[in-house]
C-alpha cells in the first residue's frame, strides 16, 4: 500500500465510470434475475409470485445437485490440469534446456482462441467409436477389448469432457503465468541454479512465492470458470447420456430455454452464483491458511 | 383410404375451431380435402370452385396501405435452403413479397435453428416478439396463454386461400377454438425407414419386414455378411428417439385417441399401460443389438452416413435425412440411389393399433405479434406477408421443384417428371400411409425435454420405462 | 550455456542431456497438439462434405477452395460488414478493458480506501455469473434502457464482463512490484496521476499486453450477448454471421470450418505476425527489485 493516499475526489474520479458501467451490465441483470426467481414465470408477460417455492424445489432437485457435484469435479481436475500443468510448462519453458521457447509460447495459447464449437467437434471426433482416433490407437496397440462408445459411458464421461477443457486452457494460464514470471529478476533464478537448487525446489521455493498473487488470480479464474462451465460440454454431450455430464449452467440453460421455465431457471442462476461464491470463498480461506502456514 | 379416415378425424376436430363455414357448404369442402390424396379429380374441381368464390383475393391485389418497417425472424438461412425444399421455397417467397411491396421495409433476422429457438424464447419472455415470426407447435398454448401471439382465427378464416388450406396442419397451432398461425414450410414425415432393397432381398426379404422379429432374423444375416448394423439411428441430440421413433411406436400401441386426450387434458396419462408398453418396446428393441451400438451418442447426421457408406442396411430418420441421403447417393452412387426403398416402422409385438402409421405435419407456423392488433395497416401488411409465404405460390414452388406439400393444396402435382425415388417418397409421405401426430409438435417444451432426457437414460438401461413414464407424467401435470 | 556446463561431471552431463530431450519432447508434443486444430480445420476446409464425412482425419485427396468461394461470394452473410463491426467492437472494448483494469487494479493493490473490499468482492461476483442462464434479464435490462441494438451495445457487456479478470491480473502484478518506485516519484514531486501513467503504466506493460491478448480473443469470439442484443444485420458481429452457416438439419462441416477460418483469419494472422513483439513485450518488461 502507498504511504501517501490520493484525495478522495481523485479516487472517485478514476473509479466512478468503470464501476457504474460494471454495475449496470452485471449487477442489474443479476438483481433482476433474483427478482424473477420468486415467480412462476413460463416466459411472457404473466408472472405469478410464489415466494421461495422455486428455491425449495431447487434444494430437492436431484439433477441440480448432481450437476453441482460434476462442477466440483471439474474444478478439482482443472485446477490440477489447467493451472498445475500450466505452471509446470512455464517452468519448463523457463529452463535453459528448452529450445523454441517462442514457438511454445505462441502455439500453446492457440487452442483457447478457437471457438468451443470447433474444439468440441474435434474431440467428439477423437472419441467417436467408429472413426475416432482413440479407438483406432487402441486397436493398433492390440487393445481392441478396451475400445468402446466413449461418450456413452456414464462413469467416464465427466473425465472425457474435462480433458479437452484442460487442454484448451493450459495455454491461457501459461500466458498469464509467463507474464508474471517476467517480473522476476533473472539474477534470482540464475543464482538459485548456481546454488544447486534442483529445478523442482527452485519452482516451489523461489518462483512460486514470487508469483503467488498471480497464481491466486489463476486459481480464482479457474474455479469461477469451471463453476459456470458450459460451452465445450454443451457441444460434446449436451449433458448426456441422461444427466451423466450435466453441469449447473447447462441445467439452468435447459430449464430456462429448452423447458421455458424462466422463473425456476432464474432461481438456478442465483443458485449457481451463490454456490460459486461459497466455493471461491472456501478456496480463499484455504489459500490464506496455506500461505500463513508458509510464512510461519 | 386409411389416410382419409385419419385425416377426417383430425379435420373434424379442426372444424370445431370455427363455425364460419356454415352448414353443408363446409361439409362439401371437408370431403374434398379428405379425398385429395386419393382422388385428384375431385380436388381439382373443389379448389377451383373455392377460388372462384373467394372475393378477398381481388382486394388483396390493391396493394398495401402500410408504408414502413416490419420485423421478421425465421431460420431459413441460405445454408439451410440448399437442398431443403421448404427453406428454399420460404426464402424465395419472402423475396418475391419484398419485390412486390417496395414500400414496406422488411427487417429480417435470419438465424440457424438452434440460435433461433434461443432468441425467440428470450424475446417471447421479454414480451418483445418480432412482428412476424415462426411459432413452434409445442409453444402454441403456452404463448397464447401469455397473450404474446395474435389470435389469427378470423384472419385465417378470411384468407383468400382458406378453402385450399390443408386443415389437418392447423391442429398444433390451435388452442381451444382459436388459431395462432399459418403452418409454414413443408409437411414431411418425421419417421421413415430408408433401406437398401437389394441388400434386404439378399437377406430374404422382398420388401422391408412388417414385424421386428423378421428384422432380428435379417440382423443375423447382415451381421454374418459384413454389415456393421442392420439399422442405424442417431439419438445424440436426445430429441430423435422421441420425434423419429417413439412418436410412431406410441401411436401403434395407444392409437391416436390417447394422444388427443393428452393434448386436450382429457385424462390420458403418460403412465397409461399402453404408453409404458411403447416405452418398454423402445427400450428392448434398442437393446436388442440391431442398431448401431453408438446410437445414443451420434447424431442423425452421423447415423445416416453409416447407411450412405453401406455399413448399415437401413436407417431410420425424418424427411430431412431422406433428402440428404438421396442427394448424396444420387451424386456418388447411382446404383445405391436406385435401390433405396421407404417403409414404415414394423409393427411391435403386442401393439394393436394402426400398422402403417407414420408421423407427419408442419412443425412451425407463421405467427404475428399480438401488438400488431393496434395498428390496422401494419397488421394488414403482416397478414398479407404471412398469407403469401404459406399460400399457393409457395406450395406450387415446392411441389414443382421438390415434390413436397405445403399448407395450401395445389391442383395438380405432376410427379412424372421426378425420378422414381422422389415419387416413391411422395407416395410414402402423402398417399400410402396413415398419418399420425408428431408428439413434440404439441403439449409443451418442458414435458418433452424431460421425456427426451429420461429416455436417453432408459435406452442405456439406466432407468426403467416406468420411471421414465412417471417423470414425464409429473412434468406434464406440473407444466401443462 | 557452455560455461554453466563446464565443470560438471560426466554423469551430470548425461543426466542434463536426458532431461533436455525429455523436456523438449514434452513441450513439442504439447505445442503440436495445440496447433493441430488449426491445421486440421484448414485441410478439412479444402474437402467437400462427402469426402469429409467418409473420413474426417485424412488429408484431402482433391483440395478445393470451393467452400471459401461459396462463402465469400454469398452476400447474405455480409462478411465484410460483420468483420468491420467486430473490429470496431473488439478494439474499443479491449482498450477500455485495459484502461479500466489498469486503473481499478492499481487502486485495489496500492490505495487504501473505504469500499475497496466491496469493489473487490463485486468484481469477484461478476466472474461467477453464468451468462447463459442470465440472457433474459440482460435482454430485458438493455431493452428497457433502449441500449440494445446500437453500434455500441455490445461494448457495454464486453467491457463489464472483461473487467474482473483484467483487474485481478493487474492487481496481482502490481502487488509484486516494490512500492519504492512510486515513493521515489512522489518525493520527486510527481503528482498521483503523473506517477500512475508515467511510472506504473510502463512497468505494467507485460500484464496489460496479456490482458489485451486474452480479451481480444474473447471479445472477437463472443456469441451469446451478440445473439440476444443485436437485431439488425448491419450491426452483427462475426460470430453472429457465422450462425448463418449452419442449417437445421444439414451440417456441412468443411464449409463451417472454412467459415470459421475466414472469420478467425484477421485476428489469428495478427497474433502470429506480431507474436514475437507481443511475447517480447510480455516477457521483457521485467522490473528490477
Amino acid at each position: 500500500m502507498l504511504s501517501k493516499r490520493p484525495k478522495a475526489s481523485t479516487i472517485i474520479a478514476y473509479l466512478a465510470i468503470p464501476l457504474l458501467l460494471y454495475i449496470f451490465a452485471v449487477f442489474i441483470p443479476l438483481v433482476t434475475s433474483l427478482f424473477y426467481s420468486f415467480f412462476e414465470w413460463k416466459g411472457g408477460p404473466n408472472k405469478t409470485f410464489i415466494g421461495v417455492t422455486n428455491y425449495k424445489t431447487l434444494l430437492n432437485d436431484d439433477v441440480f445437485w448432481l450437476s453441482f457435484g460434476h462442477n466440483i469435479y471439474l474444478v478439482l481436475i482443472c485446477l490440477i490440469g489447467q493451472v498445475g500443468l500450466a505452471f509446470i510448462f512455464v517452468m519448463i519453458i523457463n529452463t535453459r534446456f528448452v529450445r523454441l521457447k517462442g514457438v511454445h509460447r505462441t502455439f500453446g495459447f492457440f487452442p483457447s482462441t478457437v471457438s468451443a464449437v470447433s474444439i468440441g467437434f474435434i474431440w467428439t471426433m477423437i472419441y467417436d467409436s467408429r472413426r475416432g482416433m482413440l479407438n483406432w490407437a487402441l486397436t493398433q496397440m492390440g487393445m481392441e477389448d478396451k475400445t468402446q462408445v466413449w461418450l456413452n459411458n456414464s462413469e467416464l464421461v465427466m473425465t472425457l469432457v474435462s480433458i479437452p477443457l484442460i487442454w484448451q486452457y493450459i495455454g491461457y494460464y501459461m500466458i498469464i503465468l509467463l507474464s508474471a514470471t517476467s517480473a522476476i529478476d533473472k539474477e534470482i533464478l540464475e543464482s538459485a541454479e548456481l546454488d544447486g537448487a534442483s529445478s523442482f525446489q527452485k519452482a516451489i521455493h523461489v518462483v512460486l512465492p514470487m508469483i503467488k498473487n498471480t497464481v491466486a488470480v489463476c486459481i480464482v479464474l479457474c474455479v469461477s470458470g469451471n463453476m459456470k462451465a458450459f460451452d465445450n460440454i454443451y457441444v460434446m454431450t449436451s449433458g448426456g447420456p441422461h444427466n451423466a455430464s450435466m453441469v449447473m449452467a447447462m441445467y439452468g440453460y435447459q430449464i430456462s430455454f429448452a423447458q421455458q421455465n424462466m422463473g425456476y431457471g432464474s432461481a438456478i442462476s442465483v443458485g449457481i452464483f451463490v454456490l460459486g461464491i461459497a466455493v471461491v470463498g472456501g478456496m480463499q480461506l484455504i489459500q490464506r491458511w496455506i500461505s500463513r502456514d508458509e510464512v510461519g | 383410404m386409411k389416410k382419409s379416415s385419419k385425416l377426417f378425424s383430425i379435420l373434424l376436430s379442426a372444424l370445431m375451431v370455427g363455425s364460419v363455414l356454415a352448414g353443408c357448404g363446409s361439409d362439401a369442402k371437408v370431403s374434398s380435402v379428405v379425398d385429395e390424396s386419393s382422388s385428384k379429380a375431385s380436388e381439382v374441381s373443389a379448389s377451383k370452385e373455392s377460388k372462384a368464390e373467394s372475393k378477398e383475393e381481388e382486394t388483396k391485389t390493391d396493394g398495401l396501405a402500410y408504408k414502413g418497417e416490419i420485423s421478421m425472424m425465421h431460420f431459413s438461412t441460405s445454408e439451410e435452403s440448399e437442398g431443403n425444399g421448404g427453406s428454399d421455397g420460404f426464402r424465395t417467397s419472402i423475396q418475391k413479397w419484398k419485390d412486390a411491396n417496395p414500400d414496406v421495409t422488411l427487417n429480417e433476422t435470419v438465424l440457424a435453428n438452434d440460435d433461433y429457438k434461443q432468441k425467440i424464447a428470450t424475446l417471447a419472455s421479454a414480451g418483445d416478439l418480432p412482428d412476424v415470426f415462426l411459432l413452434q407447435g409445442m409453444n402454441t398454448k403456452a404463448w397464447a396463454a401469455q397473450g404474446t401471439i395474435l389470435d389469427m382465427t378470423s384472419i385465417i378464416k378470411e384468407s383468400p386461400y382458406y378453402a385450399d388450406y390443408n386443415q389437418a396442419y392447423f391442429t398444433p397451432f390451435t388452442d381451444g377454438d382459436k388459431l395462432y398461425g399459418l403452418p409454414a414450410l413443408t409437411g414431411g414425415t418425421c419417421t421413415v425407414v430408408v433401406y437398401d432393397k437389394v441388400a434386404w432381398k439378399a437377406a430374404g426379404f422382398d420388401k422391408f419386414p412388417e414385424t421386428w422379429e423378421d428384422v432380428k432374423k435379417a440382423d443375423e444375416y447382415f451381421k454374418a455378411n459384413g454389415y456393421e448394423d442392420t439399422l442405424s439411428f442417431g439419438n445424440g441430440g436426445k430429441w430423435q428417439a422421441n420425434s423419429n421413433f417413439l412418436s410412431v411406436i406410441g401411436d401403434r400401441f395407444t392409437g391416436p385417441e390417447w394422444f388427443q386426450s393428452i393434448i386436450d387434458k382429457k385424462g390420458a396419462k403418460f403412465t397409461d399401460a399402453d404408453f409404458v408398453s411403447s416405452l418398454k418396446f423402445t427400450q428392448d428393441i434398442f437393446a436388442s443389438g440391431i442398431f448401431n451400438d453408438n446410437f445414443n451418442v451420434v447424431t442423425n447426421e452421423d447415423a445416416r452416413e453409416y447407411f450412405i457408406s453401406g455399413e448399415a442396411a437401413a436407417f431410420i430418420g425424418g424427411n430431412w435425412d431422406v433428402s440428404y441421403i438421396s442427394a448424396t447417393l444420387k451424386e456418388s452412387n447411382e446404383e445405391a440411389f436406385n435401390n433405396m426403398g421407404f417403409a414404415v416402422l414394423p409393427q411391435p409385438e403386442g401393439a394393436t393399433k394402426s400398422t402403417n402409421s407414420q408421423n407427419i405435419g408442419l412443425g412451425y407456423a407463421v405467427s404475428l405479434n399480438a401488438k400488431l392488433a393496434d395498428d390496422t395497416d401494419k397488421l394488414a401488411a403482416a397478414t398479407d406477408l404471412a398469407e403469401y409465404v404459406t399460400g399457393p405460390d409457395f406450395s406450387t414452388y415446392v411441389a414443382e421443384n421438390y415434390a413436397l406439400a405445403g399448407l395450401t393444396k395445389i391442383d395438380d402435382v405432376d410427379l412424372s417428371k421426378f425420378d422414381q425415388i422422389t415419387q416413391d417418397f411422395y407416395k410414402y409421405s402423402y398417399v400410402d400411409t396413415t398419418a399420425c401426430e408428431i408428439y413434440d409438435s404439441y403439449v409443451n417444451a418442458a414435458v418433452w425435454d424431460v421425456l427426451n432426457t429420461e429416455m436417453q437414460g432408459m435406452l442405456n438401461g439406466e432407468t426403467t420405462p416406468e420411471a421414465t413414464a412417471e417423470k414425464t407424467q409429473a412434468a406434464y401435470e406440473q407444466n401443462y | 550455456m557452455i560455461e554453466k556446463g563446464y565443470g560438471l561431471t560426466r554423469g551430470k552431463k548425461i543426466r542434463n542431456g536426458i532431461t533436455s530431450v525429455v523436456l523438449n519432447l514434452i513441450m513439442l508434443i504439447f505445442s503440436l497438439s495445440c496447433i493441430f486444430p488449426l491445421v486440421w480445420m484448414f485441410y478439412s476446409s479444402l474437402k467437400i462434405k462427402r469426402e469429409f464425412n467418409a473420413d474426417v482425419m485424412s488429408l484431402p485427396s482433391n483440395p478445393t477452395f470451393s467452400n471459401y468461394q461459396k462463402i465469400l461470394t454469398n452476400t447474405d452473410y455480409h462478411i465484410g460488414e460483420s468483420i468491420m463491426n467486430s473490429v470496431r467492437t473488439t478494439v474499443i472494448s479491449v482498450l477500455l478493458i485495459v484502461a479500466f483494469g489498469f486503473i481499478i487494479g492499481y487502486f485495489l493493490a496500492r490505495v487504501k480506501f473505504k469500499g475497496s473490499k466491496i469493489i473487490w468482492i463485486m468484481l469477484l461476483m461478476g466472474m461467477l455469473i453464468p451468462i447463459h442462464s442470465l440472457l433474459v434479464p440482460i435482454y430485458v435490462v438493455f431493452n428497457q434502457t433502449k441500449l440494445s441494438n446500437q453500434w455500441f451495445t455490445l461494448m457495454i457487456p464486453y467491457v463489464a464482463f472483461g473487467m474482473p479478470i483484467a483487474v485481478f491480473l493487474v492487481q496481482g502484478f502490481v502487488k509484486e512490484v516494490p512500492t519504492a518506485l512510486e515513493e521515489a516519484a512522489s518525493i520527486d514531486g510527481c503528482s498521483f496521476s503523473g506517477t500512475l501513467f508515467r511510472v506504473i503504466l510502463p512497468i505494467c506493460r507485460p500484464v496489460l499486453i496479456t490482458v489485451a491478448i486474452l480479451q481480444t480473443f474473447s471479445c472477437w469470439n463472443e456469441f451469446s450477448f451478440a445473439l440476444v442484443l443485436i437485431k439488425e444485420t448491419r450491426l452483427q458481429t462475426v460470430p453472429l454471421a457465422m450462425t448463418q452457416f449452419t442449417g437445421q438439419f444439414s451440417s456441412d462441416y468443411p464449409k463451417i470450418m472454412a467459415a470459421m477460418l475466414i472469420t478467425m483469419a484477421p485476428i489469428v494472422v495478427l497474433y502470429f505476425a506480431f507474436s514475437k513483439h507481443i511475447i517480447k513485450g510480455m516477457v521483457a518488461g521485467a522490473v528490477k527489485g
